[in-house]
């Protein structure tokens, strides 16, 4: 060894330059200079589509009700599982399991039994499979077992764990005549697909200070367990401070309501509320004062002071109990009632209290300990299987006590004629728990008394009018908030909304920033078990809370633990801790979807595994470096990793919002600083779905986005797959759509390049005609010709042929033989049946269902009555629409209550015309104004005429710079034949755009020489010219045009009829009555509003101002001095209501001028 | 479906059965599948089901008449 070391030494001074380093002191080492730039990870964002097949989008959804269906249920049976009876203490009846079956027939002699979603869209029934419970219950002296009980169907989700589409390929989709690329998350119930929106709350069970109306603090909980939800708060009146509750008739001052929470010596509520800080001891003394001013020193006293407070809701007050029970009970289980208070134990309760008086007293000095309410991390969002869950919860609470009725019923009875078996007693139970499930989902309003829910709107009709408009509805989050307050704050973008909530996407006007939708790569967690995590937690090393005092409490360098808003205990090394803590999770021995953040400020740590927070994926960084390497990245190309192996090996974690601003997340990677603990995926993933298709969003003015956003909804496209098999009420459809030349990433992750909405027209940015002011479109007739926004309206005419209960039903007739008197062109669509075929042609006015219903539907018909007898009246189904139709498809069906159903489609086949509305991916609307033939539009040195020209003045104010890159992008793909990408933060850049323009011999700027189709000479400017992305929105003339002359009046006041589907006609209003008078033009005015409208001659009494008979006053009896006169119907009327209530109204004549 | 419903009972020959077309899909064999298609008569007042697969949703045949479509 001495030697060896003596060698190494002889030969490092003798040959200085052989130590091994020397390739460093090259001037390349491996190829790579020393300046050369680090080589990024290439193609990180090929996480995203591996994320999305696991989560995201509409998998919230999805989870939410798989744990409903795999968990919650099992979790509400579980927790009501026994039903006795009060009349036999032998008997009872538990329930040992809950399951929910596929989707199946309600009719038990079908041959398939299971169904797909779209038979019940077609044949309007819902998509739901039973619920079976496998029960034990008493049957005379034994007990009975039995398994798949049904009591019930549950509406099932499409796509969800239950549904017949879940793992399907898509040949197999096709075969149940189903999109693949259809996102579900939604129900099938009575035919109408129905989305529960996501509802937005404020999160339960964690303390808010905030300040009130009189600009006091006050700190206040939300508790909600399954048992019970109540709001407590701890309030500041008079400098003072009191504990606030519902079920206390009066507020409570603190220091009594510590002592009866078991705390009764004053230097240890002092000591528990501040600690060791004489500053808010000073402010906190006066509340130790007042208690003793009430001479309330023992728990008892207090007891007692509270329990007179009470308010006892009881409806048997049996021997009233004493006041401090009242109290004692009203305080363990009411008042924050999130907190458990096992054998009396309000140790942690009170500690509880003591913080929430700790967090107001801090508050009170330091106006920044006030907590935001409208940061995310404060936010919850309740999904669909929560919702389910509540309702579910309340219908078999429900359920059990009708079946307890019933069971006590036949129990009463001494002598039963045979032995009473419950499972009779349950099957003909009704449909209590299938009929409030139907309900609740087709009308949307949730009722519970139990919970004081009533809550309406939560569910809407899944919007089909474009693939996006459906995949945005499944992604939007309504909020509770109501509309009507002033304030701004729920409106405006929150910092924290990054990466979780898109930026863009909200509707303008009223519900501008309440309804938000979810960005790409977010996912919603569902509630995870809290024992483990609190095992996990005191193994860490966490104290329990119940071992310690106030000093020990809120040391320095001692940070509380919560989880899910109740105190686990302390701990003194808190970095040390969270740490700890992190690495568990990442090696997965807790989920993933647990949160941790250290809040610095209130010195705890927070610990999350609640349900209904908003979290997504990043890239973990250690040591400078992003755990994920260029070798996953190309492992999971070669899909050899996906995204659950990312999560299992630690490379990336889930992070909420509390805890991604705890965290330090570098955009991209060369940003990486020391303290960075986090990589972005990809950045353009702070858009949601619907934004994510704007091609260079990062270019435009931010309001543009939004615009488009809302427009991208009512695009004409490709809805799905399976459109064609679909009847809806209205379905619009492109009839050449096409993928956008500019596309983005988040178009080919959502399959927008499937199911496109919208054409790539030829567009010249120049004046033209002057048709096209005011955003106003020039579109070329033989593109037109060509098929350009050419579109598909199919609308979809139901009829029931019913039956009555008096034995009388519909009928379908045939239409007249073609030679006889009785016909008319109007059945020439009808077929022997009495339907119009498929294909034929419908004017306007045409009959296509040709029903008759009986006369007499109510009244019961006389045994002799024969068929003869039964008279009917016509109700045929006639077409109105200016255009021709043509019948698409008739279906004939049975709905479930055996009734015939008949739907018939009709299509039209529209081109654009005069006033159709379009609008590019840029929130630039406009309308045609001109159509121009192909002659007469300006060519450029190729021959090429636009499709569409549009007005430069559009692009000044609006900031739309996103719009030239496109053309410039869209123009240099089609000259490379290779589609171009716009994506958010990245995409095609404009250098590279121009280099190919230049070598294909173009100008690089996107102009062109362009010659005038008119005079043939060439323009005296050059013309931006390439392809935009243009959709067709679905407001068209041709649904909006309206004129009336004469036509329908109202009966009650024979004014015009209002409202262009009832002819009505078009009013006069009160601003236009105001110019009408300002100008003087009293004859105008006149024949407007009365000529015109409800003009009544009526006949008035000079002497008495009575409305009398034509020459005749009934008043004075005479016929002396009736003069006849013209005054407005509607004032007629008034003046009748009038004397109906007593008042007399009399006519003053006098000759007019 | 039910003849003479104008008025006057003149004679008039039966109207004939009406053919339509069942809607079923059958999944017959692995990656197969097979429209059912076969025609059905429908009599009113009864459940409307398929005499040869028991699907319950039936369509209209196309028109036999000539139609002249209007190419714009």
């Amino acid at each position: 060894m001495v030697s060896a070391t003596k060698d190494l030494k002889q030969e490092a001074t003798d040959h200085p330059a052989k130590d091994g380093f020397e390739p460093l002191l090259n001037e390349t080492f491996a190829g790579k200079h020393l300046t050369d730039p680090i080589p990024e990870i290439k193609d990180k964002w090929k996480l995203l589509p591996a994320f999305l097949k696991v989560k995201g989008l509409v998998k919230q959804h999805i989870d939410s009700f798989n744990y409903f269906v795999n968990i919650d249920l099992k979790k509400i049976v579980k927790a009501n599982q026994r039903v006795t009876s009060d009349v036999d203490p032998h008997f009872f009846l538990k329930y040992c399991d809950i399951y929910v079956g596929i989707p199946e027939r309600t009719d038990a002699d079908a041959a398939n039994q299971p169904y797909t979603p779209h038979e019940c869209r077609l044949r309007d029934l819902t998509y739901s499979a039973n619920i079976y419970v496998d029960i034990e219950y008493v049957r005379g002296r034994t007990i009975v077992r039995r398994k798949k009980v049904a009591i019930g169907r549950l509406p099932i989700m499409l796509r969800s764990q239950q549904c017949i589409l879940t793992g399907k390929t898509e040949a197999e989709l096709a075969k149940l005549t189903e999109c693949p690329l259809d996102p579900g998350g939604y129900f099938v119930v009575k035919g109408v697909e129905k989305v529960i929106l996501v509802q937005e709350q404020l999160s339960k069970n964690r303390i808010i200070v905030e300040m009130d109306k009189k600009n006091n603090v006050m700190a206040s909980v939300q508790s909600s367990t399954h048992e019970r939800k109540s709001k407590t708060a701890i309030i500041v009146k008079h400098d003072r401070i009191y504990l606030k509750h519902n079920s206390i008739s009066e507020d409570v001052p603190i220091v009594v309501a510590m002592k009866a929470m078991g705390v009764q010596s004053d230097k240890e509520i002092a000591q528990l509320i501040c600690g060791n800080d004489h500053d808010l001891l000073d402010l906190f003394s006066i509340n130790i004062e007042e208690a003793s001013k009430l001479k309330i020193y023992t728990q008892k006293q207090a007891l007692d002071f509270i329990g007179s407070k009470v308010k006892v809701n009881r409806k048997i007050s049996g021997p009233r109990r004493p006041w401090a029970d009242e109290a004692l009970e009203v305080l363990a289980t009411v008042v924050l009632a999130h907190i458990p208070v096992e054998t009396l134990n309000f140790r942690e309760k009170s500690i509880y209290a003591a913080m929430m008086v700790r967090r107001v007293l801090q508050a009170m000095n330091h106006q920044v300990e006030v907590d935001d309410r409208d940061y995310v991390g404060n936010k919850r969002l309740e999904l669909a299987g929560q919702l389910l869950s509540l309702l579910f919860e309340d219908l078999f609470k429900k359920f059990n006590s009708d079946l307890k009725l019933n069971i006590d019923k036949v129990l009463k009875k001494v002598n039963r004629t045979q032995e009473f078996d419950v499972h009779n007693q349950i099957i003909l139970h009704g449909d209590h728990i299938t009929s409030g499930f139907t309900r609740a989902i087709s009308t949307g309003n949730w009722v519970l008394k139990r919970f004081k829910m009533d809550r309406a709107g939560i569910t809407h009709v899944l919007s089909r009018l474009s693939y996006i408009s459906a995949l945005g509805m499944m992604t939007r989050i309504a909020s509770q908030f109501e509309k009507t307050r002033k304030v701004s704050g729920p409106r405006a973008l929150q910092p924290s909304q990054w990466g979780m909530l898109c930026t863009s996407d909200t509707p303008e006007g009223e519900a501008c920033g309440l309804v938000k939708n979810l960005a790409l790569m977010t996912h919603i967690t569902t509630d995870n078990e809290e024992s483990p995590i609190r095992n996990l937690v005191f193994v860490l090393g966490v104290e329990d809370v119940n071992m310690l005092t106030g000093a020990e409490l809120y040391q320095p360098n001692v940070f509380v633990v919560f989880l899910n808003g109740s105190i686990l205990g302390i701990t003194r090394r808190a970095e040390k801790f969270v740490h700890d803590f992190r690495r568990m999770r990442r090696a997965g021995r807790v989920s993933e979807f647990v949160s941790i953040f250290i809040n610095d400020h209130q010195r705890t740590i927070n610990l999350s595994s609640d349900g209904g927070r908003i979290c997504r994926p990043l890239i973990i960084v250690e040591n400078r470096k992003p755990r994920v390497t260029q070798q996953h990245i190309n492992d999971l190309i070669a899909e050899k990793l996906t995204f659950e192996d990312f999560l299992k090996k630690g490379l990336v974690e889930y992070l909420d919002v509390n805890e991604e601003s705890d965290s330090n997340i570098a955009t991209y990677e060369p940003d990486i600083i020391p303290e960075s603990t986090h990589l972005e995926i990809e950045p353009f993933t702070i858009l949601g779905a619907v934004a994510g298709l704007i091609p260079y969003p990062h270019h435009n003015q931010s309001p543009r986005n939004t615009y488009q956003c809302a427009m991208g909804k009512q695009a004409i496209g490709a809805i799905a797959y399976n459109q064609l098999n679909r009847i809806d009420t209205l379905l619009y459809l492109m009839v050449y759509p096409q993928q956008p030349m500019v596309k983005t990433k988040t178009i080919e992750l959502i399959g927008y390049d499937k199911l496109p909405a919208g054409q790539n027209a030829t567009v010249a940015v120049m004046s033209y005609s002057g048709y096209d002011i005011e955003d106003a479109l020039v579109l070329n007739k033989s593109g037109l010709d060509r098929g350009f926004g050419r579109c598909q309206v199919m609308r979809k005419y139901a009829t029931m042929v019913k039956q009555y209960p008096n034995g009388t039903h519909d009928r379908l007739v045939d239409p007249p033989q073609p030679d006889s008197e009785l016909w008319n062109e109007t059945y020439s669509a009808l077929d022997a049946d009495g339907i119009a075929s498929p294909a034929e042609p419908l004017e306007s006015g045409s009959i296509y269902i040709n029903k008759q219903v009986p006369s007499n539907t109510n009244a019961e018909l006389g045994v002799g009555a024969g068929v003869q007898n039964i008279t009917y009246k016509g109700s045929p189904m006639r077409y109105k629409s200016p255009q021709t139709g043509y019948v698409d498809k008739v279906l004939l069906t049975t709905t479930e209550s055996d009734q015939t159903l008949i739907k018939v489609l009709v299509r039209q086949t529209r081109r654009p015309e005069l006033g159709d509305k379009f609008s590019s991916r840029h929130g630039q609307k406009g309308v045609c104004g001109i159509i121009v033939q192909q002659e007469d539009m300006p060519f450029t040195d190729l021959g090429v005429t636009p499709d569409i020209i549009m007005n430069p003045h559009g692009f000044p104010s609006r900031m739309t710079v996103g719009k030239m890159i496109e053309l410039l992008a869209g123009k240099a793909g089609v000259l490379a034949g290779k589609l171009q990408y716009g994506t958010a933060f990245g995409g095609s850049k404009v250098e590279d755009m121009s280099q190919i323009l230049i070598e294909n011999g173009f100008n690089y700027s996107g102009k062109d020489y362009v010659t005038s189709g008119i005079t043939g000479e060439p323009l005296s400017a050059y013309i931006f010219f390439g392809p935009i992305y243009y959709q067709k929105l679905k407001h068209m003339v041709m649904d909006k045009m309206h004129a009336r002359a004469r036509g329908p009046r109202a009966t009650l006041t024979r004014q015009p009829t209002e409202g262009r589907s009832r002819d009505g006609g078009l009013r006069l209003g009160e601003m236009e009555r105001d110019c009408l008078i300002g100008y003087g033009a009293s004859m105008l005015l006149l024949e407007r509003l009365m000529i015109s409208s409800d003009a009544f001659e009526i006949h008035v009494c000079e002497e008495c101002g009575l409305i009398g008979y034509a020459g005749w006053c009934q008043f004075c009896k005479s016929s002396k001095k009736m003069k006849s006169m013209q005054i407005p119907y509607a004032a007629k009327l008034l003046f009748q209501e009038l004397m109906s209530m007593n008042i007399c109204t009399r006519l003053m004549l006098d000759d007019a001028l | 479906m039910n003849a003479g419903a104008y008025g006057t009972p003149q004679p008039r020959q039966p109207v004939q059965q009406m053919a339509y077309i069942c809607a079923a899909h059958l999944i017959t064999y692995p990656r197969l599948i097979i429209a059912c298609g076969s025609e059905n008569t429908i009599k009113p007042r009864e459940p409307i089901r398929c005499q040869d697969c028991g699907h319950r949703i039936m369509y209209k045949k196309r028109t036999r008449r000539m139609v002249q479509f209007e190419a714009r």
